[in-house]
């Protein structure tokens, strides 16, 4: 039987750096095909590669043939009979990919209109059982939704509407699930295996995540620096990899990473305590004092925890759930419109007079480290700013204090003239770390810190982290909304829902044995490598 | 209904403004140097005359009253009475203030076409040919002084070709167009480059956008992807620009209205200012200030009905 697709040799060239080196595979029809790697792998390049949707700068050579249409060829005309139509694709940020201005069901309609006869009536019917398919509720009011009103998974489930529109042979998926929270993950990845199942989809699925793609796809692709290190059936390259990247791969994956037990810390004065804070973003317009009503949007209910010295915190929470703005309430950055915070015992006011000898001692380590760090200063200098600032040591010892915070988080010390656009996510998120280790601080927030690195950078980084609290005795709050990260790193947690606390406990407890229906949903929803299909 | 009380909230939002303008208009008056009452009855008026007249114009009462009514009589329409032509000041405005908007209605009809066609045509391919030719023509038309541009336009076209007059506005519909047409022309020359830089760096960020890619992906194909994606999405910034340009250009009416001797309020102002007719200069400016509000008003309101992003 001749592959639905087929890709023989394909290379893919921007300027001198060669993104995809020499790739083939097939894909027969019905099939699913995974392709994993860490970011610029060439991963997402050969899916873009599939639907010659690459930028004007790339060169592509070699040959994809899709049901007998050799598509490298193929004029822009012809290939806007098939995009759409027979090939269809799904993004990793769908909050980008649709646009803002224009109605959910317009965008959905966008790719009817252009490939079918259907008109007026007929095709408002049709969008309305897309979103149907997918699962959106109440498609008719959703219908007219603007994006920006959606969450992130029904807005990736709109997108995946729009893609299954003309009822295509193949969806390439690129990274459809990264930037979505665990549970909406599995929803997503479970409609994905249904559609294919139900309309008889052909599917490629580019992620990072092992075990993402372990639920949806029989087979595997493993990219590196622009070339395939190995292919075979998911179950085979999980249970037997044979390349030694696959294998550090597999070893990296939340899944296998060996369980570290916290130290267990004596019961004492609590370090940090919350009591009752209740943050309230937007509210207090003109027309909400005219109105005499608080207005806004309450994205803390009332939250009371305590961390002991030397403890760490985990806080978990879909997006949304108001973890991370509790983590910035702690800092000073937002101001709790009621509560109060506790520092050893006595009120702190993270925004008051004392606020610098206060965050002397609590700092804050972002999300994006590229957006943590200004793009135009050296790393060298972004370390030695809180020296400077604070005067924490006579000038002349500064560049010796950098080198021995570099040393501490595993830096090379020649990086230090980089810029941060110089240096990948995980030694950006270093640089973000020995910049807030500077300040010498007793406790350290992190702020889903791993979120946006690969999953061989992620594991470094949690490492670095558990080595950290062992040498320095860090008390840290972790917020992550990935339980297998938390479940590593953590002696408590707290689970967050809608801005209120609905279970905290010992890790070990909550995990196993969990008291809300929610913290199970949670559970249930990590990717397991286990999950491949036999 | 969030689109009404966003409506009804901006309204709100401007009552301070007009009350700051009211303010500032008063003040102008108070600190004007001279007193208003000599000039009023003239020089030879004796002291007597002079202090009943201050005593009926109320303005030996305390400042703050003073105020107070001034602001009373501003909101009935009575912005008092030219010193020069003696008529009340709001019947000037009434006469000249049409003239002005004709003309920036006719700049902005002059302007918007070939802002639009310029921007696309530049961003279509960046720093090729036709982006560049476009960019040094922009300069240019910048660079050259808005009076000097009307002064060469009146001589060549007005009176070595005899195509347009070249002062006054006309009795007739069609005359005012054929009148205002250089000073629209003239405008337009400055106005035009600003704005398609402006829409062309939009049209160039929004065509980087994943949305694009998301567009072409569906096999829209990049006509339509730009028409129903890209346009529409790079208007917002340069919607903002536009609305501080007319405003400006109401403002700014007073150098194209001079040179071409177009009676707008532009004249109006320069002509009140070296009569010293204080009254009709602060009617004027309440005017222009009233004016400003309600355009920065208008572009808010159309920014939120094309963003559904804003009144939220």
């Amino acid at each position: 039987m001749n592959p639905l697709l087929s890709v023989r040799n394909l290379f893919v060239r921007f300027g001198e750096t060669l993104a995809v080196d020499d790739v083939s595979f097939d894909l027969p029809k019905g099939g699913a095909l995974g392709i994993v790697g860490e970011s610029g792998s060439g991963k997402s390049v050969t899916c873009r590669a599939l639907m010659k949707l690459l930028p004007t700068t790339a060169l592509a050579k070699g040959e994809i043939n899709f049901d007998g249409q050799d598509i490298l060829g193929a004029s822009e005309a012809t290939l806007n009979t098939l995009r759409g139509k027979r090939i269809a694709m799904i993004f990793q940020s769908p909050a980008s990919h649709l646009d803002p201005l224009m109605r959910i069901g317009d965008q959905v309609a966008e790719t009817l209109r252009k490939h079918t006869d259907l008109k007026g009536r007929a095709i408002h019917q049709e969008v309305l059982r897309l979103l149907d398919v997918v699962r959106i509720p109440e498609p008719e009011r959703w219908a007219q939704a603007y994006p920006h009103q959606l969450s992130g998974g029904m807005k990736q489930r709109a997108m995946i509407a729009g893609a299954l529109a003309c009822k295509p042979d193949l969806l390439l998926a690129d990274e459809p699930t990264t930037a979505l929270d665990a549970t909406v993950q599995k929803s997503v990845l479970d409609l994905l295996v249904d559609l294919r199942k139900s309309q008889g989809l052909s599917m490629i699925f580019v992620s990072h995540d092992l075990g993402a793609v372990a639920r949806v796809c029989e087979d595997v692709i493993v990219m590196r620096k622009s070339r395939v290190v190995e292919t075979g059936k998911t179950r085979e390259v999980i249970d037997a990899p044979q390349h030694e990247y696959t294998q550090m791969l597999i070893a990296s994956h939340p899944d296998r990473l060996t369980l570290h037990t916290p130290q267990p810390v004596p019961q004492a004065t609590p370090l940090i305590e919350a009591r009752g804070m209740q943050i309230r973003y937007g509210g207090g317009g003109l027309i909400d004092i005219l109105t005499k009503r608080a207005g806004g949007f309450l994205a803390v209910k009332g939250a009371d925890f305590t961390v002991q010295p030397g403890e760490t915190l985990g806080i978990v929470g879909e997006s949304g759930s108001g973890k991370s703005t509790m983590a910035r309430a702690l800092v000073g950055l937002v101001k709790p419109a009621a509560g109060e915070i506790l520092f050893e015992g006595a009120p702190a006011k993270p925004l008051g007079r004392n606020r610098a000898a206060y965050l002397r001692d609590v700092q804050l380590v972002y999300q994006h480290p590229y957006e943590a760090l200004s793009p135009r200063m050296r790393i060298r200098d972004a370390i030695a700013e809180p020296l400077r600032r604070h005067k924490l040591c006579p000038a002349q010892e500064v560049p010796a204090r950098v080198a021995d915070l570099m040393a501490q988080v595993d830096l090379d010390p020649t990086l230090g003239d980089r810029l941060p656009a110089q240096l990948s996510g995980g030694q950006c998120q270093r640089v973000a770390i020995a910049r807030a280790l500077a300040m010498d601080p007793r406790v350290l927030i992190a702020d889903e810190v791993t979120s946006a690195l690969d999953v061989t950078l992620q594991a470094q980084v949690m490492d670095l982290l558990i080595r950290l609290q062992k040498e320095r005795g860090l008390t840290m709050i972790f917020i992550s909304h990935d339980l297998a990260v938390i479940r590593r790193l953590c002696n408590s947690v707290i689970v967050m829902r809608r801005g209120e606390i609905v279970e905290a406990g010992p890790t070990g407890q909550v995990f196993d044995d969990p008291a809300q229906e929610y913290t199970r949903t949670l559970i249930d929803a990590i990717p397991r490598l286990e999950a491949a299909h036999p | 209904m969030k689109i009404l009380r966003f409506i009804v909230s901006r309204l709100l939002q401007s009552v301070p403004v007009l009350l700051g303008v009211s303010i500032v208009t008063f003040l102008l008056m108070v600190n004007t140097p001279g007193d208003p009452i000599r000039l009023l009855v003239g020089v030879r008026a004796s002291d007597e005359t002079i202090a009943i007249i201050r005593d009926r114009y109320g303005l030996d009462d305390p400042i703050l009253s003073q105020y107070f009514t001034y602001l009373g009589n501003l909101v009935q329409g009575d912005l008092g009475a030219s010193l020069r032509f003696k008529v009340p000041v709001s019947e000037l405005v009434a006469q000249f203030y049409p003239v002005t908007l004709f003309l920036v209605v006719y700049s902005i009809v002059l302007i918007l076409p070939p802002v639009i066609l310029l921007s696309v045509w530049s961003a279509k391919r960046p720093n090729g040919p036709a982006d560049q030719i476009i960019r040094i023509v922009g300069v240019i038309g910048l660079a050259m002084p808005v009076f000097w541009v009307g002064l060469l336009f009146a001589r060549f076209f007005g009176v070595t070709l005899g195509l347009f007059p070249v002062s006054g506005f006309g009795t007739t519909i069609p005359e005012h167009f054929l009148h205002l047409f250089l000073p629209s022309l003239t405008t337009a020359i400055w106005v035009v480059p600003i704005l398609t830089r402006n829409l062309r760096s939009a049209l160039l960020d929004e065509m980087n956008r994943d949305y694009v890619t998301a567009g072409m992906s569906k096999g829209l194909g990049a006509p339509q992807v730009f028409r129903t994606h890209v346009f529409p999405n790079s208007l917002l910034p340069t919607l903002n620009l536009f609305a501080v340009i007319v405003a400006y250009l109401l403002g700014g009416s007073v150098i194209v209205e001079t040179v071409y001797a177009v009676p707008g309020m532009g004249k109006l102002m320069v002509d009140s200012i070296l009569a010293r007719d204080y009254f009709v200069v602060q009617g004027a400016t309440l005017v222009f200030a009233l004016t400003t509000i309600v355009v920065m008003l208008a572009v808010d309101i159309l920014s939120a009905l094309i963003d559904p992003r804003i009144n939220t």
